[in-house]
């Protein structure tokens, strides 16, 4: 015995140094690219956004946190209790609701407070506004953000809702659901461009076909994207159509591991669909569902293609969304610094979607 | 690849536990059964043709005669039918050289992705070295990095170095994929251990161990991670618009949607569409070929599930 255990990490030792060699040799074509093209972007991103940094090239000069007070701030700015008020007492709702059990419990746990004090800093942060005459420095940072919230808070019900109806639709074993799924897919396939220039044109109002489809209907040609009421929602509507499939995929894949004797089981106690949908498929899904939802919310943010090349942010700035700004601000007004600090903070808030995600898929697991 | 074919053995219709008691019940049910399996039918049919009318549409205006749609666009059966656009797709303007930029970007970007990520995977998962956690780690800390945020750094860094309007700019950042590198970790770490040393028994060292036995075993997990990547790459249009601006350096995607902003509106409508149609054709005969494949990929996207 005695033998075996001082031979045992003398191997190891022995193996921990050739597999170094093998394992610097495996790795390190992939780890150089992703140093360069991932991770120090990321450092760049900082350095520049502390710069006037001109896309000619002209101009790079520190300038400090100017770039952030442009974006945060503006002229004449105060706080008022107020400002925004419905949605403030939301979230004061929700952080009196993460609180809850805590107080009962006597206990809290690190992440919760961190939680309850990030509501918070955002109900209180909320409350600045321009004054009378005042203004905010970049405007159309808040309405990008605004665009983007609203697209995020449109698109992901409908696009989750109906993937899992599609999904739930085509569950089971039946002849040709396979054939149906793959015809509901297809449009994820083509690229960006190739969507819109569908859309675009299926749109229309006088040349499109919806237009005639809905005609017999009597109703009348909309101007869905020259309008600033529905030109959102007709990008909605077109990313719906293009990405449901990706969802419908993932569900029915998460609706396979369902225990289909649990089904049969509720039928013989008597369970209703709703019954049966509600405690069974939800639960036996949640994971999926979880899944699903913060992958949704995270490319909502990073919306731009069809954005871009339908509307192109207008009309005027009804839609434009953040990777739009940053865009817009990079290459057309030339200025990379203010770019990257606007980046940044876009990465910011989507950092906290993915560290949330964590949280609850973490949990589920234990 | 056990969730693909897992739940056909355990759903309740091929169970014959299940089956054999509830074979009079069906019996006595089946004709109404019947009717409801046609009803069934015929609403998926409808919801799929609903869904692909503006396919249809894309694919009648290709193939209608530019100046017929001057004055009625709005039919789903072809007006003048012609093959005219399809067949001049190659011909006329860039079209050609942009489908050629894309299918070098794509298969380019697709090979190297999927070689280093399955090489990276196999140290991380296979073999023992000082820091293999924490570069590990690190690894999966750049799956909450989006690349559509971070693309202004990335471009001072090519204009620096001057490589805009490159193959390499267009594919270099692309090949980097934390994704892939986690989904081949996870692949290989689940290949049993005798495999690996019974080569090592027969004297075969790590490389030649990872290219003729781990690469071979691990090509269901390599087929879905290539397809994926392919249509990302096919598909991607923040980065080429960004780097790739001389037109002659455009891939399919950017090009079509630069097509867009001034293309001679209505009169061209049809060319315009039989270059979509065209621009989307390698994507559609992938989807046909590798449906399961690409459909295994989105199911790995989810970490396994």
């Amino acid at each position: 015995m005695a033998a075996i255990a001082t031979e045992v990490p003398e191997q190891v030792r022995r193996r921990r140094r050739t597999g170094l060699k093998y394992g610097i040799g495996f790795t390190a074509p992939f780890m150089l690219l992703y140093a360069a093209f991932v991770l120090y972007p990321v450092v760049q991103a900082v350095q520049m956004s502390f710069f006037d940094w001109d896309l000619l090239g002209s101009v790079r000069e520190f300038i400090g946190i100017d770039n952030y007070v442009r974006m945060l701030w503006g002229e004449g700015i105060t706080w008022s209790m107020t400002h925004q008020f419905g949605w403030r007492l939301a979230l004061l709702a929700l952080a009196v609701g993460l609180m809850i059990r805590p107080l009962l419990n006597r206990r809290i746990t690190g992440w919760r407070l961190a939680g309850v004090v990030g509501v918070l800093v955002l109900v209180f942060a909320l409350g600045f506004h321009p004054a009378e005459g005042g203004f905010w420095f970049d405007p159309e940072f808040w309405v990008a953000l605004q665009n983007t919230l609203v697209f995020t808070a449109i698109s992901t019900p409908l696009i989750v809702g109906l993937g899992l109806g599609m999904a739930m639709a085509l569950q089971g074993r039946r002849r040709g659901v396979r054939v149906y799924q793959m015809v509901f897919f297809l449009p994820y396939i083509l690229p960006v461009s190739v969507v819109t220039l569908v859309w675009t044109y299926f749109l229309s109002p006088n040349q499109g076909l919806l237009a005639a489809l809905l005609a017999p209907l009597g109703i009348d040609p909309v101007p869905w994207l020259a309008s600033t009421d529905t030109a959102m929602l007709a990008i909605v509507i077109t990313t719906v159509w293009w990405t449901v499939g990706f969802n419908l995929v993932l569900f029915a894949a998460g609706l396979q591991d369902v225990d289909p004797s649990l089904y049969e089981a509720a039928s013989l106690d008597g369970a209703g669909a709703w019954r049966k949908f509600v405690s069974i498929t939800l639960p036996g899904i949640r994971h999926v569902l979880l899944l699903v939802l913060v992958m949704q919310v995270i490319a909502s943010f990073q919306v731009f293609g069809q954005v871009n090349i339908m509307t192109g942010g207008g009309p005027g700035t009804s839609t434009v969304v953040a990777i739009q700004h940053i865009y817009e601000t990079g290459f057309r007004d030339f200025e990379l610094g203010y770019a990257s600090a606007l980046s940044l903070f876009l990465f910011a808030v989507m950092l906290v979607v993915s560290v949330i995600q964590m949280r609850f898929l973490g949990k589920d697991d234990k | 690849m056990s969730t693909m074919t897992a739940p056909r053995t355990t759903h309740p219709t091929t169970r014959p536990r299940s089956a054999s008691p509830m074979t009079p019940a069906v019996a006595n049910r089946s004709p109404r059964r019947a009717l409801m399996t046609t009803w069934y039918h015929v609403a998926m049919i409808i919801a799929a043709v609903v869904w692909l009318i503006p396919m249809l549409w894309m694919l009648s205006l290709s193939l209608s005669d530019n100046a017929a749609l001057t004055r009625n666009t709005q039919s789903l059966i072809p007006v003048e039918p012609t093959l005219e656009n399809l067949l001049g797709v190659f011909s006329v303007g860039l079209t050609s050289r942009w489908f050629i930029n894309s299918a070098i970007v794509s298969i380019l970007t697709t090979i190297l992705t999927v070689l280093l990520c399955a090489m990276a995977g196999y140290a991380f998962a296979r073999i023992e070295f000082r820091g293999r956690t924490i570069v590990y780690a690190s690894v999966l800390a750049g799956l909450m990095i989006p690349k559509e945020a971070m693309f202004i750094p990335l471009f001072t860094m090519f204009a620096d170095m001057t490589m805009h309007n490159t193959y390499q700019a267009l594919i270099l950042p692309r090949i980097a994929a934390p994704l892939g590198v986690f989904l081949m970790t996870q692949f290989f770490s689940q290949v049993p251990q005798e495999v690996e040393e019974a080569a090592r028994i027969d004297g075969a060292g790590p490389w030649r161990t990872f290219f003729s036995i781990m690469l071979p075993l691990a090509r269901p997990a390599m087929i879905a991670l290539a397809i994926f990547t392919f249509v990302q790459t096919w598909n991607d249009y923040l980065w080429p618009l960004v780097s790739a601006t001389k037109s002659e350096m455009f891939t399919i995607t950017t090009g079509l949607a630069s097509l867009q902003g001034n293309f001679a509106q209505a009169t061209e409508l049809g060319s315009l569409m039989a270059r979509g149609l065209i621009g989307s054709l390698p994507l559609l005969l992938v989807f046909l070929f590798f449906q399961r494949h690409l459909i295994r990929g989105i199911s790995m996207t989810s970490g396994g599930k």
